[in-house]
Formats: C-alpha cells, sequence, structure tokens
C-alpha cells in the first residue's frame, strides 16, 4: 500500500491548466522530495491532496482510501505558504487551538514536546505577529507536527531556517519515517538540502510528472565528471574539447570532463600535449545540477 | 512485509467538540468579542440618559427655520420593543431610540461573524481546519453557533443595560397590561431569532472567505432585508407562539443556508 497515490489529477483555473494528468506514487515511510519551478503546479498538487482546493479531475487515494476519507484526513499535517497562525495570539494559544482542532488528549504535555522539537519552548509566549520569519516557519512545522500525523506535506518548510533548524527539520523527518508508516511530502527550492533527507524524488514541469525516481536511482543517474585545474586553462579547455564530448568550465573555474573516462587518462593525455594539471578529482552531479539538466532537456 | 497502518475513527461527535472546542477558545480570545459585549451593555445606558437629559429641547434647523423638539424615552422598556399606552396606541415611534434599540444588535453581530470567519482565511488557519476536517458541515454548524452565542449575549447585555439607563435616568418600569412574562417571551423570541441573521451572515462570509469588507458590506446589506421584521416578529408583547415562530423560522434557515455554505466549502478554494 502507498501512503499517497494520484491518478490523472488536473487543475484548471479558468482556461489556464496548474495541473494536467499527474500521477505520483507516494510510497509509505518515505520522504518524498517534489521538486519543480516556481508555478509548474507543485503547491496546487499539494492543496489537492489535503482537500484544500478541489480537483477538476483525476483521483487521490492516501493509505488506499479516497482522499475523502474523514479517518486518513484526521491524520494529515500541513505546512502549505505559510503557517496558519493568528498573529494576535501567541504561539502558545496557537499551538493550543490547533490541539483543540485535533482533539489531542493531554495537549499541553504534547504542545511542549513538539515546540521542544523544533527548539521554540522558550518563545511560547511570544505573540505570532513578534515572531521572525525563521521562528514563524518553525511554529508552522511545529503545527503540522502535532498529533503525530501519519501523512506530512510540507511546502517550503525549509524557508527562513537557519542553518541549526535545517539540521534539526533533517533528523525531525528521519525520526517520523523510521517505522515505515508514516510518509512526508516536502516541495523544496534548496535542492542541496532536500538531497540530504529525501528518499523518492518527484519532478513536476507545466503540470505533469516528468519523472519519479528513489534516491538511489537519482544516484545512478547523476553522472560522474572529472574536475581538473592547471597551468594553462584556456589550451586545457580546447585540448580536452578536442578529445572529449562534453567539456565545460563551472563557476569555481575548474573544467568538467563528463564523458566516461579516468582522471589518470586525462592527467596523461594533457601531460603528453604540454599541459601540468594542477588539482584533479571525481565527482557527481547534484540533485540542483540533475534538476536543472533535466529542465533544459538534458539526459 | 506490508506495514498495517490503523486510524482511528473520527464521529460525528467527536468532530463536533473538537470543532466547537476551536472556535469558542477562539471566541473567548478574541478582543472583538468583549468590545462587542460592552458596546451592547454601553449603548442602552448611554442612549437612555443622553435622551431623557435631552427631552424636551428644541433643535432649529438653520437652513428651514423648523423646529424640531427632542421626546426622550417615557418608559425603560422603550428600547426592547413597542409598549401600548394607556389609550391603546403604541408608545415610541421612529425616533433615535427606536433606531438604536436592541435589535440594533441583529446587525452589529454581522461584524463579529464576519471578522471571525475572514480571520480564520486570512492568518491560513483554514488550511489547518479544513486539512483534517473532511465534512465542511461541521465548520458550518460550529460557526453558526458561536455566532448565535455571542448574539445571545449582546442581547442579554443589552437588556440588563436598558434596564440600567432606566434606573439611571429615573424612568418607568411599568408595562402597561403586560406582564414579565411576556418581557421573557419578548427576549426569548430575540435570541431565537438570531440564527436566521447568524446563518445569513455565516454564508455571506463563507462565501467572501478573506475578502472582509465584502462580507461586512454583504452581511450588513443582507441583514437589512430582513431587519424590519424583527420589532414585528417579536413584540415586548411576545407569547409562546413569538417564540415557536422564531424557532421554526430560525430552523429553517440555519438548515437551509447552512447547507448552502456547506456547500460553498465544498466547491470553491479554501485557501
Amino acid at each position: 500500500m502507498n501512503a499517497v497515490e494520484i491518478k490523472n489529477l488536473s487543475k484548471n483555473f479558468g482556461a489556464k491548466q496548474a495541473v494536467c494528468g499527474l500521477d505520483m506514487t507516494v510510497p509509505m515511510g518515505a520522504i518524498y522530495g517534489f521538486i519543480g519551478e516556481n508555478g509548474s503546479g507543485k503547491s496546487t498538487t499539494e492543496k489537492m491532496i489535503c482537500g484544500l482546493i478541489p480537483a477538476s479531475g483525476g483521483s487521490i487515494k492516501l493509505y488506499g482510501k479516497d482522499y475523502t476519507d474523514i479517518d486518513v484526513r484526521a491524520r494529515v499535517g500541513v505546512l502549505i505558504e505559510s503557517p496558519g497562525c493568528f498573529p494576535g495570539l501567541t504561539v502558545w494559544d496557537n499551538m493550543m487551538l490547533q490541539a483543540a482542532n485535533l482533539s489531542i488528549p493531554n495537549a499541553e504535555k504534547e504542545v511542549i514536546k513538539v515546540l521542544k522539537t523544533v527548539r521554540m519552548e522558550g518563545a511560547a509566549g511570544n505573540k505570532y505577529k513578534n515572531c521572525s520569519l525563521g521562528m514563524k516557519q518553525r511554529v508552522g512545522i511545529a503545527m503540522a507536527l502535532l498529533g503525530d500525523p501519519t501523512l506530512l506535506v510540507l511546502d517550503e518548510p525549509l524557508n527562513g531556517l537557519d542553518a541549526d533548524g535545517m539540521r534539526i527539520m533533517r533528523e525531525v523527518f528521519t525520526d517520523i519515517i523510521k517505522d515505515g508508516k508514516r510518509s512526508i511530502i516536502v516541495s523544496s527550492h534548496l535542492l542541496g538540502e532536500l538531497q540530504k533527507v529525501a528518499t523518492h524524488y518527484g519532478i513536476i514541469r507545466h503540470g505533469k510528472m516528468i519523472c519519479e525516481m528513489t534516491s538511489d536511482e537519482l544516484d545512478a543517474s547523476c553522472r560522474t565528471y572529472i574536475a581538473l585545474q592547471a597551468d594553462e586553462m584556456s589550451k586545457t579547455k580546447t585540448l580536452l574539447g578536442c578529445k572529449y564530448s562534453r567539456v565545460e568550465e563551472d563557476e569555481a573555474g575548474y573544467i568538467r570532463v563528463y564523458d566516461l573516462t579516468t582522471p589518470e587518462d586525462v592527467v596523461t593525455y594533457l601531460y603528453e600535449n604540454g599541459v601540468t594539471v594542477t588539482e584533479i578529482m571525481t565527482d557527481k552531479i547534484g540533485l540542483e545540477e540533475y534538476f536543472i539538466d533535466l529542465m533544459k532537456g538534458g539526459k | 512485509m506490508e506495514v498495517a497502518v490503523k486510524f482511528p475513527k473520527n464521529n460525528f461527535g467527536k468532530r463536533m467538540k473538537s470543532m466547537l472546542k476551536v472556535d469558542f477558545r477562539r471566541m473567548f480570545k478574541s478582543r472583538l468579542f468583549y468590545i462587542l459585549i460592552a458596546c451592547a451593555l454601553l449603548i442602552p445606558i448611554l442612549m437612555t440618559v443622553m435622551m431623557t437629559m435631552m427631552d424636551g429641547s428644541v433643535s432649529v434647523d438653520p437652513q428651514t427655520g423648523v423646529e424640531t423638539v427632542i421626546h426622550g424615552p417615557e418608559n425603560a422598556w422603550q428600547s426592547i420593543g413597542t409598549l401600548p399606552t394607556a389609550d391603546g396606541a403604541a408608545m415610541g415611534g421612529m425616533d433615535v431610540m427606536a433606531m438604536c434599540n436592541i435589535n440594533m444588535m441583529f446587525m452589529l453581530v454581522a461584524v463579529f461573524i464576519c471578522l471571525f470567519i475572514s480571520d480564520d482565511f486570512r492568518s491560513g488557519y483554514a488550511k489547518n481546519l479544513f486539512t483534517v476536517r473532511v465534512k465542511k458541515g461541521d465548520y458550518v454548524i460550529s460557526k453558526n453557533l458561536a455566532g448565535f452565542v455571542c448574539g445571545a449575549l449582546m442581547l442579554i447585555a443589552y437588556f440588563i443595560g436598558s434596564v440600567l439607563g432606566g434606573a439611571i435616568a429615573g424612568l418607568s418600569f411599568d408595562l402597561y397590561g403586560l406582564t414579565a412574562v411576556n418581557l421573557v417571551m419578548c427576549m426569548l423570541s430575540k435570541i431565537f431569532l438570531m440564527p436566521v441573521f447568524v446563518s445569513i451572515f455565516t454564508l455571506i462570509s463563507v462565501a467572501a472567505k478573506q475578502k472582509t469588507w465584502l462580507a461586512v458590506c454583504g452581511s450588513l446589506g443582507g441583514g437589512m432585508l430582513l431587519f424590519m421584521m424583527v420589532s414585528m416578529i417579536t413584540p415586548l408583547g411576545s407569547t409562546v407562539l413569538n417564540v415557536g415562530l422564531c424557532i421554526a423560522g430560525s430552523a429553517i434557515f440555519a438548515f437551509g443556508l447552512g447547507a448552502v455554505s456547506k456547500q460553498v466549502l465544498k466547491k470553491t478554494s479554501l485557501v
């Protein structure tokens, strides 16, 4: 059984088609990185999963049941766009309201627990409107975590978080899926951070899922490259360009060779042509580069 | 091996209990609620005392030269409803007292409901609510109940204010042949008529969502259509029949408009 199973989902806003024929599968126990450009339909899909906007067509199943099932939806935690808090109330009052909404027994204990998780226990008495962006984001995550949700839908949860906040979130996410029953859908533009925790990926473009893969599959798809620096960079680039099919210079000033070869081959070839290699390493492209490549139509 | 996930049952009682808990907790933490109750309490006191002090004074229109004599209230119950006088005529007309009487609370409650509901959508709290609440009816019922309680408390506060204002101004508490039972029935019929207005305001607010100004303008406009019937249906000489009529009317409006509100929430975007 999958945590989320979407078939042929579509959503039209007037003449504009925000999501068209989207298929998506989130397995149980997965941290599903939902990636796409701005306006690609990520948030719209997430809102439809949470029942916040009606779908124009298609089906959504949560844990094998229709997404309108009362019992399943009662166990969905959400953070979409902004945390839903009343600005005039304190963090504590907002959390208690959400605890009441979720009919949590021992609400106070549970609220303290999640506030501690996101390191916000000291700011519980602050009015929500006086909290900083990062603090607000932490409160939003704490609200989503309340009531031990089976499915978490988080839209840009890492926005505004400092390094420590991001580390905490990684720990929290990993902890949540430990039992293999709960799943998390995370959409984020911070792909480097996402790559550290995601077990599955879904890449959406123009409202359509263009690929879904596991982190292992992504790892296998991400090409290995050789990055090097030499004493004569322009000559090196020209020489390498003559022998290898794809040679590029990256932002850090390294020349990258994407073809299947070994560093020894490259060094020997350059040495034979009078170029001395000063630095050489083998690396893999990350999720960010893979995504950019995919959007450009590369493979 | 497949991992089994069990979801606890969420019956109607459990869902309503949590929804009501959220709304009443919010209501009693809301500053607006206390401001409105304070207004309901103070308006009759100020009006009664001020109008009594101005009783008999004459104002002259500088353009036409027409003189207007200001009449103060003669009876403490005038702000609650029309009283028959000794000669059989109705006491009180379309003056300031008649415009600012207890029936004004039916319009004032619109402000509370519109802000109460639009706050859910403006703050984004609606996302938290509706993600875990598939049945939109729970939300509508809860909002109607919260609005009803607020409206009823405002009516009671106005009644208390009228009694206090009458006592401070030294007005007569004579009921001109009516009894205290009529007075109680009058208040009960007003309280039970409140859901008619609350359901209208809820529907308009739910449709307007985060557009508070639209909800307030629409509610005041919509409420105006029914405002004049309040004094006719709930006179000071009300009986059980008036109370029954109000309950029946409220039930029809609450269920009818409640179903429409539910459909509006179901068919439209909640964010």
